[in-house]
């Protein structure tokens, strides 16, 4: 099902209206008279938004935060460091982790479980366990924002509105004693400033795009199939027209009919609405289908990440390649493995140097003692890894900055992989 | 069970290993309780009021009888009489410190048939199944069902008219050992429900490996695999139990049938009661023996949380 | 929930209402030398009554199934028994005299508790860890383990004896029987405060740290998670999401309780000298009527029955996950 966002565009003129009832910085705003900053036809005038959307024109976004900057791109982490506290220690969960996200992208977030995928995106909005801490030195920029100085009352203003989170196993994750089209009618009312009728009719008209029928909108999720929660859940997610959607786990726990159903649901949402998606899964072959950059994560860090076609057929890093299966890697003459010996570490107490480096069959002395820097290649992959150090093959050391501002080594890129949407750094050439 | 034909076959190694085992499961338990501040204010307070309950003499001296009173009747707090005197003039701390130990034996007597009969027929339940188990939950759930205090106000002037006004066992006196014996029948019902449960998980897990236990009798069986994983539960619910015990005891006494001469706090507030202290203000007479019941129940609920966390835990996340 | 899961808890609680009956039953058969002894000692029966007792409750015939069934008869028609105490008053005419003395206390504490301990709990659980849990859970758990008249008694030290506000006992003061209607009520009401102040205490103990639990549990649920990232504020999550979960074994909870807190009071109404059901079972045990030792039982268990079967009719029509 496919409806264009204008038909949304009730979100749209609600969104103009803005209202700030839960931001305490930004003054409340209620009448239509207050400038809005848009994207699509009204763009900044010196053309081509920079956050290298170039060709995508979604024109999705009715409007932006108030203080967005102009011109920023949607998401940059930098350096984001999430640790937990227990008795025993901190367990550095996501240690050091950098990427961005374009308007209009999807990036898929994979590893195994305990990475630090899902708390790496539940950090972007903050729903963490109390004994949770991001570290100082953490930035999290949406439209150039950061979030992490912003108290929980100021960051909860973009919660929903500019980031939704459709999470796993959506049984548990929707209320058992409310009904379905009531929890999505309920961000719309609350924080929209909807009528109650205006907030249900744009309920049923959410549940319609992603393919349920508009009368099980009185159902309670216990009454709805797996699919169709999940459904649900991703029209909850809509709710507020956000700029980012974070899928955790959509379609794990789901059967396999039902989940190329659901990724075709949000390729099709993705193309006509324009969205931006962080998809996380352990699951590579969802990735493969339904985005364009992928950030292989171990834990707490990032292994390799670049745009998907290039990772899936020449990855780098060692737990890249197996994680990928038998893939032969051109580069090297090893023989790569079937299975991954060994279990994550421990983050309580982490092994010193390149955290993978006890289960890598490759691993060097250096691997044990110093931490792989990351090296930004050519063809868009970065990878943290000693066996890819900088300088062999064009790569050239970056740091959290670079990865935001997405620049590219000064050697001259190569023709990007087949497949690579023109939004590429490859083809912008910062 | 695998592999023990490798192990070394006489049977005292074995039993060393196993003390090995329990001597290290028995400090790590330490260990877990000892963070629990609530745990160890509990077992502080508890352990305390067991000094009291086992020579309270060494407190306060012999217990006050009328013929050794010295105060005056309802004497407030002096320099003679810390706490006061009672309508007979006995002086109340004495009385109080003394009242420990009926009030705790009780507890503890009560607490000991409730977990006998209660483990016996939860284990009996669990392990037996079917008819066994059936009869003997129906049994339970009718004894849930019933409010206890009333049972037991029911209960007790027909034991007691049964066994006789004279009847004596273990010292206790008919009046003492009509409330042991009521708080006993009145509390079995929710230990034998727990029990059974967790007999029915173990049962489930053991079941490959009765088929291992070649002729074992059912007792065995019960005596040897069960039991041991069930006592954790089974020390959780008694210091549980032991709370809810001294609690009804105090009930119990305090509406009249507690006994005179053996006076518990509960039999001790009556006493008040009768001679119009809350009326008269006379607060010295009340604050003490109160102050005990609720410290000693308050102290077994802390302890009997603490060890029901650490020895049956339940994971949380929080968020 | 089916009509056939309705029939099956009614039917239930039918069995053991009769048990209830056979036990009452048993239980004054087993003493030495009654119910001769026992039901008839009663000095203020006419011979005839006597006689009349004697041939409804089959007395001379054997106890099974002639006397069993001749009791449970006669109990079906409202007749149990008479008191020793009162004088040969009918059980039921006695039992009625003292029944709305305890409603007027139990029903106005039971709403108290149950809106000030949810409350208290929710907070409490919500915020768990912080200072107001401390002092929440702490205070709680000290009214938790005071039985009611532990409660009463300082109550009555310091707000009757002591500053004089109330009086020390009893629902009424003597002699206003002509007195206004307003003299009256301001003179019960009086009277009621401190009673219901120290079951309302004791209720709230129980329910502030049970709803304290369920709010725990709940709240490490995804769909409060989804709530959170909804970024809906803090009260709403708790007021929308986590509280009407946590409810639903609460109402259950709540209507068992209900069943059991008239056997609870009975020792604040001693304290208070409270003329309800609670003074009288403790004065019937006192002169041994068992006649109205045996009425209070049955009701008082009957009471429980009914509140169980609501509870587990309330939580099918409750539970959305269950009605279907």
């Amino acid at each position: 099902m496919t409806a264009p966002r204008e038909e949304l565009g009730l979100a749209r003129d609600l969104e103009a209206r803005d209202r700030f009832a839960d931001d305490e910085t930004d003054p409340s705003v209620s009448s239509a008279s207050d400038p809005v900053v848009a994207l699509g036809d009204d763009a900044a005038p010196d053309g081509l938004p920079p956050g290298g959307i170039g060709e995508r024109q979604s024109g999705r976004r009715g409007s932006l935060p108030k203080l967005a900057v102009p011109g920023a791109p949607l998401l940059v982490a930098k350096d984001l460091r999430t640790h937990f506290k227990l008795d025993a220690g901190w367990v550095k969960a996501v240690d050091g982790v950098s990427f961005r996200v374009d308007d209009g992208e999807a990036m898929g977030l994979a590893g195994e479980s305990g990475c630090g995928k899902t708390t790496t995106a539940l950090s972007l909005v903050r729903i963490l366990p109390s004994n949770a801490r991001i570290r100082k030195g953490s930035s999290i920029e949406l439209f150039g924002i950061d979030l992490v100085p912003k108290t929980e009352n100021q960051l909860r203003r973009y919660r929903w509105r500019e980031i939704s989170i459709v999470f796993q196993g959506a049984m548990n994750a929707l209320n058992p004693v409310r009904r379905v089209g009531e929890q999505i009618a309920e961000p719309i009312e609350i924080r929209l400033g909807a009528t109650r009728d205006r907030a249900t009719r744009q309920s049923a008209e959410l549940l319609e795009l992603v393919g349920i029928p508009r009368k099980r909108a009185k159902a309670y999720p216990h009454e709805l199939s797996g699919g169709m929660r999940q459904r649900a859940m991703i029209a909850m997610a809509l709710a507020c027209d956000p700029a980012l959607v974070i899928g955790d786990e959509p379609t794990t726990a789901l059967d396999v009919m039902v989940q190329a159903q659901i990724l075709q649901l949000l390729e099709s949402l993705r193309r006509d609405l324009g969205l931006s998606l962080i998809l996380i899964t352990h699951d590579l072959s969802v990735i493969a289908e339904t985005c364009d950059r992928t950030m292989i994560m171990y834990a707490g860090r990032v292994a390799e990440e670049g745009p998907v076609s290039r990772i899936f057929t020449a990855p780098r890093h060692p737990y890249t390649e197996r994680l990928l299966g038998a893939f032969p890697n051109i580069n090297s003459d090893r023989r790569t493995l079937e299975t991954i010996p060994g279990i994550p570490p421990d983050l309580l107490n982490p092994p010193e140097g390149c955290r993978f480096h006890p289960r890598c069959p490759a691993a060097m002395d250096v691997c044990r003692e110093v931490v792989p820097p990351e090296v930004l290649f050519p063809d868009g992959v970065r990878v943290a890894c000693h066996l890819h150090p900088a300088g062999a093959g064009g790569g050239m050391l970056i740091s959290a900055e670079d990865v935001a501002s997405r620049r590219m080594p000064p050697v001259a890129a190569e023709t990007p992989a087949v497949g690579a949407s023109p939004g590429t750094p490859g083809s912008v050439g910062k | 069970m695998t592999g023990s034909a490798d192990f070394v076959p006489t049977g005292r190694s074995l039993r060393a290993e196993r003390w090995r085992l329990r001597v290290r499961g028995a400090r790590e338990f330490a260990g877990q309780f000892a963070s629990r501040r609530d745990g160890l204010i509990g077992l502080a307070i508890l352990s305390a009021f067991t000094l009291m309950a086992l020579s309270p003499d060494l407190f306060v001296g012999a217990k006050e009888t009328v013929v050794s009173a010295t105060g005056t009747r309802l004497e407030p707090p002096s320099a003679a009489h810390i706490l006061g005197a009672d309508e007979l003039g006995r002086d109340i701390l004495n009385l109080t410190v003394h009242g420990a130990r009926i009030s705790m034996s009780i507890g503890l007597m009560a607490t000991a048939i409730t977990i006998v009969v209660g483990t016996s027929i939860g284990v009996a339940a669990g392990f037996l199944g079917s008819w066994t188990d059936s009869g003997l939950m129906r049994v339970t759930d009718f004894f849930l069902v019933l409010p206890t205090f009333v049972l037991a106000i029911v209960l007790a002037p027909v034991i007691l008219d049964i066994i006789g006004p004279e009847a004596e066992f273990l010292g206790l006196r008919a009046t003492l050992l009509v409330i042991v014996v009521v708080i006993g029948i009145t509390s079995w019902a929710t230990t034998a429900r727990i029990i059974r449960s967790q007999t029915l998980s173990i049962r489930e897990r053991m079941f490959v490996d009765r088929a291992r236990v070649i002729g074992s009798g059912s007792g065995h069986i019960m005596r040897r695999h069960i039991f041991p994983n069930v006592v954790n539960l089974i020390v959780a619910q008694a210091v549980i139990t032991f709370a809810a015990a001294v609690f009804i005891e105090t009930s119990l006494a305090f509406i009249g049938l507690g006994d005179p001469f053996a006076p518990s706090w509960g039999q001790l507030l009556e006493s008040a009661q009768s001679a119009g202290a809350p009326g008269l203000g006379a607060w010295w007479y009340i604050a003490p023996p109160a102050t005990c019941v609720v410290l000693v129940v308050l102290s077994f609920t802390l302890v009997g949380n603490a060890l029901d966390d650490i020895l049956n835990p339940k994971a949380q996340v929080r968020r | 929930m089916s009509g056939r899961y309705i029939v099956q808890k009614i039917a239930q609680a039918i069995v053991t209402i009769i048990a209830i009956v056979l036990l009452n039953f048993l239980l004054f058969r087993m003493m030495p030398g009654s119910p001769e002894r026992i039901l008839l000692r009663n000095p203020y029966l006419t011979q005839e009554k006597v006689e009349q007792v004697r041939a409804d409750w089959g007395l001379d015939k054997p106890l099974f199934p002639d006397q069993f069934v001749g009791y449970v008869k006669a109990t079906a028609a409202g007749d149990l028994g008479y008191s020793l105490q009162f004088r040969g008053q009918s059980v039921v005419d006695v039992i009625e005299s003292h029944f709305w003395p305890t409603m007027l206390l139990l029903i106005p504490a039971e709403v108290i508790a149950i809106i000030v301990g949810l409350t208290a709990g929710s907070y409490a659980g919500w915020r768990r860890g912080s200072g107001g849990d401390k002092v929440a859970s702490g205070t709680s758990l000290i009214l938790y383990s005071m039985p009611y008249f532990v409660i009463g008694m300082p109550l009555i030290i310091i707000f009757a004896a002591g500053l004089g506000w109330f009086p020390t006992s009893g629902m009424t003061t003597p002699g206003l029987s002509s007195a206004s209607f307003l003299t009256q009520l301001f003179d019960f009401l009086r009277h009621l405060v401190l009673p219901l102040a120290a079951i309302s205490l004791g209720l709230i103990g129980g329910y502030s740290i049970i709803m304290r639990s369920a709010i725990i549990e709940t709240r490490s649920e995804d769909y409060v998670t989804t709530a959170r990232a909804k970024g809906l504020k803090d009260r709403r999550v708790l007021r929308q999401h986590a509280f009407p979960n946590a409810m639903l074994p609460m109402v259950t909870i709540i209507a068992i309780q209900l069943g059991y807190v008239v056997a609870g009071a009975i020792t604040a109404e001693v304290v208070f000298n409270w003329p309800g059901l609670g003074t009288l079972t403790v004065d019937a045990l006192e002169t041994r009527d068992y006649p109205v030792l045996q009425g209070v039982f049955l009701l008082l268990s009957v009471t429980v029955v009914v509140a169980n079967l609501g509870a587990d009719l309330i939580y099918g029509r409750l539970d959305p996950r269950v009605r279907s």
